[in-house]
């Protein structure tokens, strides 16, 4: 006989208001990790974007392509660093179910703006002088077990090449690993040289140009200086910095995680005064047992302990298991649509958090059993002939 | 000579305020228990019985006056020393018996050795041995409501005994037992103040009771005793009402 066996004894007494109650625990946790989770996903890709770094795409659409000696004429204008092009070339590996973003960059320039792609210097040396050399995400070489050395044909829907094929011959040069938590490992670069020489059609074009501008430029001014150099040509175009140009995308996705984020805190709230109150009862129910402890010598402090555990073990299994079943539930999630959510991620502190929360609930679950256990007069509570 | 565990209650005064009124309980009340006695203290409903009991085993502190155990002064304990010297001195038995329902008739019995630096395996045999004191080492493992209500009240003296306390403080603990039952429990306790000397200060509404005890306190006439002149305590009395089967058995010392 211990107090921890009256803890345990005294939290499964009413079977059915603890499953209830640990239910709701549950569900709570649940939502929060769940939420933590595709939180991540969303606003991960928002938050961990270069400042200095700018797009700059046709005004109509993205769609549409720009001349490929923009960047020329953009590298000419005040306070640029660097600028580099891209073109989208609509991949996909043998069948068009596995599509894949491919992309053609400058091979010269585009992983110094980039250089959250980290790859192996021997590899990136040597894929700058590969004309038909591809980096292909780590993700990506693992599912389809492509080496460095591997030839890999790649089919484009958009573009044919100048034999009448729409597949093009390529070689594994390097395999990147991306350094944001977000970053998305699944992508192919391979050279535009190599892309616009072979294309059948619409030679010297790129679908967007992306300008790094030195950390003292001011952002707005270089932007209309590089929209007003091409407001009056054939192909005008539309510059924001990579955040606005991924926010917009992503802005209603912020705004769901908003309000979701806003539910979850009322979930807890009730939660709280779910468990509180259970809490209140419980203690309510076993006044002549606390004031027989306390006549038998248990201080105050020892019965409040008592009850504290009692909420935290109420509240850290239904935790446990609305976390784990979110954990595991995000994990199939990811492997379902990783590619539609990459960032889905829950970080090692958000269980921290967790335990930190069921902490300071419990705490605050056994606040107010604590006037009532220091308010017992034995003598009232037990003198009686009740 | 003053033996170590005498209950001494000087010249107290216990009254509630309400409001702008006084309560008076007791004024001047003036008792002495000695070591070893078994006093079973009768008297009308209302009159401040239980009263009493709290005060000796500091549940409870009086308006002005003294209570002393052993010769030492309870009554301004801080709270901290108060409770530890109750879990050491005083063992209590109520009219219910307030037994942990999630906990064995063993397990009940243990619980306050928890707050005593036994092992785990001393708690045990202490349990056992103050189960088999009360007839109940067969029920060791039997939860309160597997067991009946002068069972109960046997695990309940169990647990009261269990530290070794020197004096046992009852309220009314046949109260809610049948007349059988009453007198075994009675019997139990009659033998725990001879073969093992506790001090027990029984507060009863059976008159069979007296039977037991070495003193029967009838609190209504010891009062009246107490007190040469009646108009002090004129107004107490008109509060309360005699029942009308109460024989009073009057005040020895
Ligand atoms: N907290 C309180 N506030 C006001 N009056 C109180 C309080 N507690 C007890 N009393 C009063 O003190 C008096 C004595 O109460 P006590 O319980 O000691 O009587 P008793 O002799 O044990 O009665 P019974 O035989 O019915 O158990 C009663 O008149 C009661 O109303
Ligand atoms: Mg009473």
């Amino acid at each position: 006989m211990n107090l921890w066996l009256l803890v345990w004894r005294n939290s499964f007494r009413k079977k059915t208001r603890f499953g209830l109650t640990c239910l709701s625990v549950m569900v709570a946790f649940f939502l929060f990790t769940t939420l933590a989770g595709v939180n991540h996903a969303l606003t991960a890709s928002v938050s961990s974007i270069n400042q200095y770094r700018m797009i700059t795409s046709h005004k109509i659409s993205i769609t549409r392509s720009l001349p490929i000696n923009y960047q020329q004429k953009i590298a000419a204008l005040a306070d640029i660093e660097q600028v580099s092009y891209a073109s989208w070339f609509g991949g996909f590996f043998q069948n068009e179910r596995n599509q894949i973003a491919v992309m053609a960059v400058e091979h010269n320039s585009y992983f110094e703006l980039f250089d959250e792609y980290q790859i192996p210097k021997p590899q990136l040396t040597q894929w700058k002088k590969t004309r038909t050399g591809i980096i292909v995400g780590q993700a990506l070489a693992k599912q389809y077990g492509w080496q460095v050395g591997d030839k890999v044909p790649l089919s484009s829907s958009i573009w044919m090449n100048r034999s009448g094929s729409f597949s093009w011959e390529f070689v594994v040069s390097g395999i990147y690993q991306s350094s944001k938590q977000a970053g998305d490992n699944k992508k192919i670069f391979f050279q535009h040289a190599y892309f616009d020489k072979g294309r059948a059609y619409a030679r010297n074009s790129i679908s967007w140009l992306s300008t790094k501008i030195v950390p003292q430029a001011n952002v707005e001014q270089v932007i209309s200086a590089i929209d007003n150099l091409f407001a009056h040509s054939n192909s005008p175009t539309r510059t924001t910095t990579e955040q606005v140009f991924v926010k917009e995308r992503a802005q209603q996705f912020v705004d769901m995680a908003m309000v979701i984020n806003i539910v979850v805190i009322a979930v807890f709230f009730t939660l709280l005064l779910i468990v509180c109150n259970t809490m209140i009862q419980t203690i309510r129910e076993r006044l002549n047992e606390s004031a027989m402890m306390k006549a038998l010598g248990f201080s105050s402090a020892s019965l409040i302990s008592a009850i504290y555990l009692e909420s935290l073990l109420l509240l850290s299994l239904g935790a446990a298991l609305g976390t784990l079943l979110a954990t595991v539930l995000l994990g199939f999630v990811k492997q379902a649509f990783g590619d539609f959510l990459p960032g889905i991620y829950i970080s090692p502190e958000h269980y921290f958090t967790v335990f930190a929360l069921v902490n300071i609930a419990a705490a605050f679950c056994s606040f107010f059993p604590a006037f009532t256990i220091k308010g017992i007069v034995i003598s009232e509570t037990l003198g009686g002939n009740s | 000579m003053q033996n170590t565990n005498d209950i001494i209650l000087k010249a107290i005064n216990k009254s509630y305020q309400k409001g702008d009124n006084t309560v008076v309980v007791h004024d001047d009340f003036n008792l002495t228990i000695k070591s070893g006695e078994f006093v079973a203290l009768m008297g009308p409903s209302g009159l401040g019985k239980s009263t009493l009991l709290h005060l000796m085993g500091g549940l409870d502190q009086p308006t002005q006056g003294e209570v002393l155990i052993g010769g030492q002064r309870i009554d301004n304990l801080p709270q901290k020393k108060l409770t530890q010297w109750r879990a050491e001195n005083i063992g209590f038995i109520f009219q219910s018996h307030h037994l942990l329902p999630v906990l064995t008739a063993q397990g009940n019995v243990e619980l306050p050795l928890a707050l005593t630096p036994l092992n785990r395996k001393q708690r045990k045999q202490h349990a056992s041995m103050a189960l088999q004191l009360v007839s109940m080492s067969e029920r060791a493992d039997h939860y309160p409501k597997e067991l009946s209500g002068g069972q109960e009240q046997r695990v309940a003296i169990a647990r009261a005994i269990v530290s070794d306390p020197k004096i046992l403080l009852c309220d009314e603990p046949t109260g809610n037992l049948d007349r059988k039952t009453a007198d075994e429990i009675l019997a139990l306790l009659a033998k725990l103040n001879s073969d093992s000397g506790k001090t027990i200060v029984m507060v009863t509404h059976d008159h069979k009771a007296a039977e037991y005890a070495s003193r029967v306190i009838n609190l209504e006439s010891y009062i009246l005793s107490q007190n040469n002149s009646l108009s002090k305590n004129e107004e107490l009395l008109q509060n309360i009402e005699p029942e009308v089967d109460d024989i009073s058995i009057g005040a020895s010392s």
